[in-house]
């Protein structure tokens, strides 16, 4: 502090001494007196600001289009092409409170064709509370790892981790409830801890929505390190509990780790991302469906994870690689395994296609996979947005 | 040992003290975040987001910069949308109520600002067109004043008591500008429309200033990569105009600016869009000094 009030004497002190060289050399060329009459002209500019576009307090509005062309190595009709989703979505500050978030998503049936639409998320955040507090209050995607609170279209693949399917299925976890976030008080590094009730929007292949008082619970924490200034570590550590489909409780912890790299001064260029997520879960069930009805309570425990690569090649190319692996959280004996490679290109921020390629292999065949234990699976995915669209997470 | 003991209290005493009366100041920018430090003078700690040499369109919202806006007295942004991509969604998660838009410490440092390239209508198929306006306006000098005023009466708000302080810092800064405008303005005119190609549509303010006629850009369209069309363009269009310099800035790659380099002789030059792009640039002024002298020596 003390360096920097002899700095600040010295700055004062140096620009008087500047001044007065400056009184010294008034009668300079003609040049410097036309200069001086134009920085008088320039000075109105401060005062009189100019008028700008017309203020509005409509909320911001964007529609994203999700078009998408499938193959499946399986079925007689194994090839197709759907407009997957439109998201509407509508944000803005509802006062000096708080700002709410609108995502209406209208999705199609690809064996119908038929839409059918419905409120993704909807939410209000205070921007006011004491104690470094923020309230989410609305329906919300639940705060559980790096895959769950994002929207589909800004993941860098399509078809979603096979332990996230399995565990909260396609639509991911998401319900009608509080989430109260604190900002802890450490000034070393980033640490926000989250706690979160809310019952189930529908049912997921761990949760179900209750028909009792048996709400989801949810606690996590996130950890964010700068390694550098172009290098960072996250570490999220989730626990929640809620009710099974059989009326029992399912507990659920979750770890998941990301490293990126991104170099500062060409992050449009470059970047790697490394990002792991796993799921471990414990489940009461009376029964369990692939064996005969057990005559006591029995305990399923189940894992699932997902290891995910994202290198940016260029400043419109990105190339992902992921490996997963999973059981069902109601069958553990099951295991399914996928290789995953994606190629995107992304014209601009409001524009990107992306081609995939996914190899599967199951130890049980299942009928939703025309009972094949291993298939391959190729996407398109045309993501395009008009209007004004918030930004990501990081 | 008593006396060690109560000299060191005193110390720390002091110290904190001292600490207690800092305004933490975060700016989105190093150009901002200098003026800040040279209107806030000893009363301020001045925390910028992004570096001198990364395109302040992009920058990424780590959650580690939460931290410092959870703690922030006040807030400085360049506004015009400028920072759309992450400045928000930082802001919503700092849960400081004392920097949000319409609080006393939230600074928009482009008010009183006269706008160049104010679209009369917006429409994405032009490229990245900001519905203000160009908001690379820092690169005018001039305007530097008017980002000084604009952080001055933030300060000036949050801490009324050190208004005269502010206020002589601020005049100390305005006639600073205005003779190292004369040197600048003096050095830059011989140059007076000299015609340069750029690589993205950020130096209007700059060109105007010091009278550079830029005939075209690399880019296409603001945003959009360089095309192979583009650059025959670039190619034809230095050849006929005889341009000397095609200017760029740190955050860009330089490979197709050196294409027309090696197509053309004209000289490829990194000018500083920022505080901080390089070494040498340590403060606002320095920013002029650096980027003015390399223009001087290349383009004569």
């Amino acid at each position: 502090m003390v360096y920097k009030n002899i700095l600040s004497i010295l700055i004062i002190a140096s620009t008087v001494g500047a001044m007065a060289q400056t009184d010294s050399a008034k009668s300079d060329s003609l040049l410097l007196l036309q200069i001086q009459s134009e920085m008088q002209q320039q000075a109105p500019a401060v005062a009189a600001p100019q008028q700008r576009v017309a203020a509005s307090a409509n909320p911001d509005i964007s529609v994203i289009g999700d078009f998408r062309g499938l193959y499946r190595s399986f079925g007689t009709h194994n090839a197709d092409a759907e407009l997957h989703e439109a998201e509407f979505s509508f944000q803005s500050v509802v006062d000096p409170y708080a700002r709410a978030d609108f995502f209406y998503s209208v999705g199609e049936d690809a064996k119908t064709g038929k839409f059918s639409g419905g409120i993704e998320e909807g939410y209000l955040t205070t921007l006011s509370l004491p104690w470094h507090l923020q309230l989410k209050a609305g329906r919300i995607k639940q705060d559980v790892g790096r895959v769950n609170p994002v929207h589909a279209h800004a993941l860098p693949f399509i078809n979603m981790p096979d332990a996230y399917v399995a565990f909260f299925g396609e639509e991911g976890l998401k319900g009608d409830g509080l989430s109260l976030s604190w900002l802890l008080p450490n000034r070393l590094f980033f640490q926000e801890l989250t706690v979160e009730a809310s019952s189930v929007d529908t049912e997921s292949p761990t949760f179900e929505r209750s028909s009792t008082n048996n709400y989801l619970y949810l606690a996590h924490l996130k950890n964010f390190w700068d390694l550098s200034s172009n290098a960072t570590l996250e570490l999220g550590l989730t626990a929640m509990q809620g009710e099974n489909l059989q009326q029992k409780l399912t507990d659920i912890g979750a770890i998941d780790v990301t490293y990126k790299w991104k170099p500062v001064r060409f992050n449009t260029y470059k970047s790697v991302t490394f990002q792991n997520e796993l799921y471990y879960s414990q489940s009461s069930f009376d029964s369990i469906s692939s064996v005969a009805p057990a005559l006591s309570p029995v305990t399923v425990n189940a894992i699932g994870f997902y290891s995910l690569l994202n290198v940016q090649v260029a400043k419109r190319f990105f190339l992902a690689g992921r490996y997963d692996y999973t059981n069902k959280p109601d069958d553990a004996s099951f295991v399914r395994q996928s290789g995953t490679l994606t190629l995107g290109w992304y014209a601009t921020e409001f524009q990107k296609i992306e081609i995939e390629g996914k190899y599967s292999a199951m130890n049980e065949a299942m009928a939703e996979n025309n009972f094949e234990k291993s298939f391959v699976q190729a996407n398109l995915r045309w993501i395009f947005v008009i209007g004004s669209h918030g930004a990501h997470q990081y | 040992m008593k006396k060690i003991i109560s000299t060191v209290s005193i110390i720390i005493a002091s110290i904190s003290i001292t600490f207690a009366g800092t305004i933490h100041v975060v700016t989105t920018t190093q150009d901002t975040k200098s003026i800040a430090e040279i209107i806030g003078g000893n009363k301020v700690e001045v925390f910028a987001i992004a570096t001198g040499y990364q395109n302040p369109h992009f920058v990424d919202p780590k959650p580690s910069y939460i931290i410092k806006l959870s703690n922030a007295d006040l807030y400085v942004t360049l506004g015009l949308d400028l920072e759309a991509g992450w400045s928000p969604s930082l802001l919503s998660s700092s849960r400081n109520t004392k920097i949000q838009k319409g609080s006393d410490g939230y600074v928009d440092a482009s008010v009183g600002v006269t706008l160049q390239q104010v679209p009369s209508s917006i429409n994405r198929s032009e490229g990245d067109i900001h519905a203000f306006g160009n908001p690379h306006y820092w690169l005018d000098p001039l305007n530097g004043k008017a980002i000084a005023r604009n952080i001055c009466n933030g300060l000036e708000k949050i801490s009324p008591a050190n208004k005269e302080y502010y206020e002589a810092n601020l005049k100390t800064f305005n006639e600073q500008i205005d003779l190292k405008m004369k040197a600048w303005s003096t050095a830059m005119a011989p140059f007076k429309g000299a015609k340069v190609i750029a690589y993205h549509n950020e130096w209007c303010y700059f060109e105007n200033r010091f009278g550079l006629k830029i005939v075209d850009f690399m880019e296409p369209k603001p945003g959009i990569p360089p095309t192979p069309s583009q650059l025959v363009k670039i190619i034809k269009e230095v050849k006929e105009n005889n341009i000397k310099v095609i200017i760029t800035s740190p955050y860009f790659t330089a490979s197709s600016s050196d294409v027309v380099s090696k197509q053309t002789g004209a000289k490829t030059l990194t000018l500083a869009t920022s505080v901080g792009a390089f070494d040498a640039i340590k403060t606002y002024y320095d920013l002029f000094d650096y980027n003015i002298n390399l223009l001087k020596s290349n383009l004569k």
